[in-house]
């Protein structure tokens, strides 16, 4: 009886060992492949508003994601994710139409990111941005 | 639960019939010792080595302008990088050093005696093997010091008579080291030598399960089924200690060791694989003043230092690779004890002492 007390306490003692070298092994593995969190995040994006024509849009590289400049054809500056909302895909700017269309599965969407038909679930997150001195801050 | 899940896999797989055949019915020598647990230590430093090489890839870029930059990116802005990196490049110290110590105690044994010539010729082949891998992996940091190293490592098959400038070239994969001998270098690290030393391995450990396992010469009394070569028959230990649960916790105990020993190095000696050249990116234009091989190749490069000719040199390595190579089929005396064996011993501490006095010659010159 008292031998299967202090094999049992063993036992114990052995797995919570092996547990904390597992955690110690995997938590410098779990950061070495965790990708950077806040991957430019707080980051602002200054454009040249001469970069950009009425009725073009301008894509660039956000946050980490995909983003996109507009400047309507009233000569309204809008900013929003290009990332669809569908299933990711970067939507493209169909510049006849004045609207962006999504290659993958057709999802089309205004130039304020309204969706105007096909799949995507929600409208395209809209990113502030201010205009000072001739450049456009992004962020 | 654990019993459960057991319980499920034996009724479909027959579970229980393998853990008795190779685990608790696999019986070892009872006079069996500490030496023989040094293979399971190899055997945890290869998949250390191949888990950390993998993740070392996901950031290492192996081309001439990015690797450098790449390997300083890893150390310095990854996180954790700079353990994985460590445990790489030490481990590949450790695996060498660990090799060696296992080869030892099996000379000094006499385990390398019939029926296990073979045994000995695949281990002996892995040690070469794990040297070559661990000269191609000092190229991939594209350091000053890999750069120099490589070039004097494999200047050195120029001395082959005939064929040796193309051979350097051919190693080269031009006539100096360079970008291309980095593609090389590593597809033979990363690819092709991993493969082979698994295979390797893998013929290693069924030689091993054929002929049973050797008993030591010295200690309780053996157990061992007497070898005669007149036919086949596996050497069994009756009456022997189980492998699991008695043998596993001595391996265990000297893995545990080794960590103890692997991890002290990793955290308060970081700068024992590197010189500082290793923390300049190379310039092919620029040669540092004293490249050295690494420790286990100081012997050779002294050898190679000494005699007037290259190929003098070389031939004398060969030739002492060689005849360690086939030193079972040399030494054919049944006699396993070292001390009944005064000049096997003899030469066996002289041949050490020699390697080391040559190693720290190497280093000093």
């Amino acid at each position: 009886m008292e031998n299967e007390g202090r094999r049992k306490f063993l036992g114990v003692c052995v797995a919570g060992a092996t547990a904390c070298a597992a955690v110690a092994a995997g938590y410098p593995v779990f950061r070495y492949l965790a990708p950077k969190s806040g991957q430019g995040g707080g980051a602002k994006l200054v454009i040249p508003a001469g970069e950009l024509k009425e009725g073009d849009a301008k894509f660039f590289e956000f946050a980490g994601s995909s983003a996109v400049l507009i400047k309507t054809k009233s000569g309204e500056l809008v900013a929003l994710s290009a990332v669809c909302t569908h299933l990711g895909c970067i939507v493209q700017w169909v510049k006849e139409k004045q609207q962006f269309l999504c290659p993958c599965h057709g999802g089309q969407f205004s130039t304020d990111g309204t969706v105007l038909g096909g799949p995507p679930p929600r409208p395209l997150a809209k990113i502030p941005l201010t205009v000072t001195e001739g450049n456009i801050t992004i962020g | 639960m654990l019993k459960r899940l057991y319980r499920w896999l034996d009724l479909r797989i027959g579970v229980g019939e393998i853990v008795e055949k190779e685990l608790t019915g696999y019986l070892l020598p009872r006079n069996i010792n500490e030496w023989y647990s040094l293979g399971s230590v190899l055997l945890v430093i290869f998949a250390l080595q191949v888990i950390t090489g993998m993740l070392l890839m996901i950031y290492y870029v192996p081309d001439a302008d990015k690797a450098f930059k790449s390997v300083t990116f890893i150390m310095n802005e990854v996180p954790f990088g700079w353990l994985i990196r460590l445990c790489h490049a030490v481990g590949s110290n450790m695996m060498v050093a660990v090799l060696i110590l296992h080869m030892l105690s099996t000379l000094l044994m006499g385990s390398y005696k019939a029926p296990r010539e073979l045994n000995w010729v695949t281990g002996f082949t892995l040690l070469a093997l794990v040297q070559g891998i661990s000269l191609t992996g000092y190229l991939a940091p594209w350091s000053q010091l890999s750069f120099w190293a490589t070039t004097v490592a494999t200047n050195s098959a120029s001395a082959v008579p005939l064929v040796g400038p193309y051979l350097v070239e051919f190693l080269r994969g031009g006539k100096l080291v360079g970008p291309p001998t980095l593609g090389r270098f590593f597809a033979l690290h990363a690819a092709v030598l991993p493969v082979v030393i698994a295979a390797f391995i893998g013929a290693h450990l069924f030689l091993l399960k054929r002929t049973g396992i050797s008993a030591p010469p010295f200690g309780r009394e053996g157990t061992a089924t007497p070898f005669e070569a007149q036919q086949y028959h596996y050497q069994g230990h009756p009456g022997g200690i189980p492998f699991f649960p008695n043998y596993v916790l001595q391996d265990l105990a000297s893995i545990s060791v080794y960590f103890a020993v692997f991890l002290a190095v990793v955290f308060f000696w970081p700068g024992m694989p590197f010189t500082p050249d290793a923390f300049v990116p190379a310039d092919p234009f620029k040669t540092p003043a004293h490249i050295k091989p690494e420790w286990y190749f100081l012997a050779n490069y002294q050898t190679l230092k000494i005699f007037p000719s290259e190929l003098l040199g070389l031939s004398v390595q060969a030739a002492a690779m060689t005849f360690l190579a086939l030193l079972p089929f040399i030494d054919r005396s049944p006699e396993r004890h070292p001390l009944k064996r005064p000049l096997f011993l003899t030469l066996v501490i002289a041949g050490i002492l020699l390697w080391i006095a040559l190693s720290v010659w190497g280093h000093l010159s």
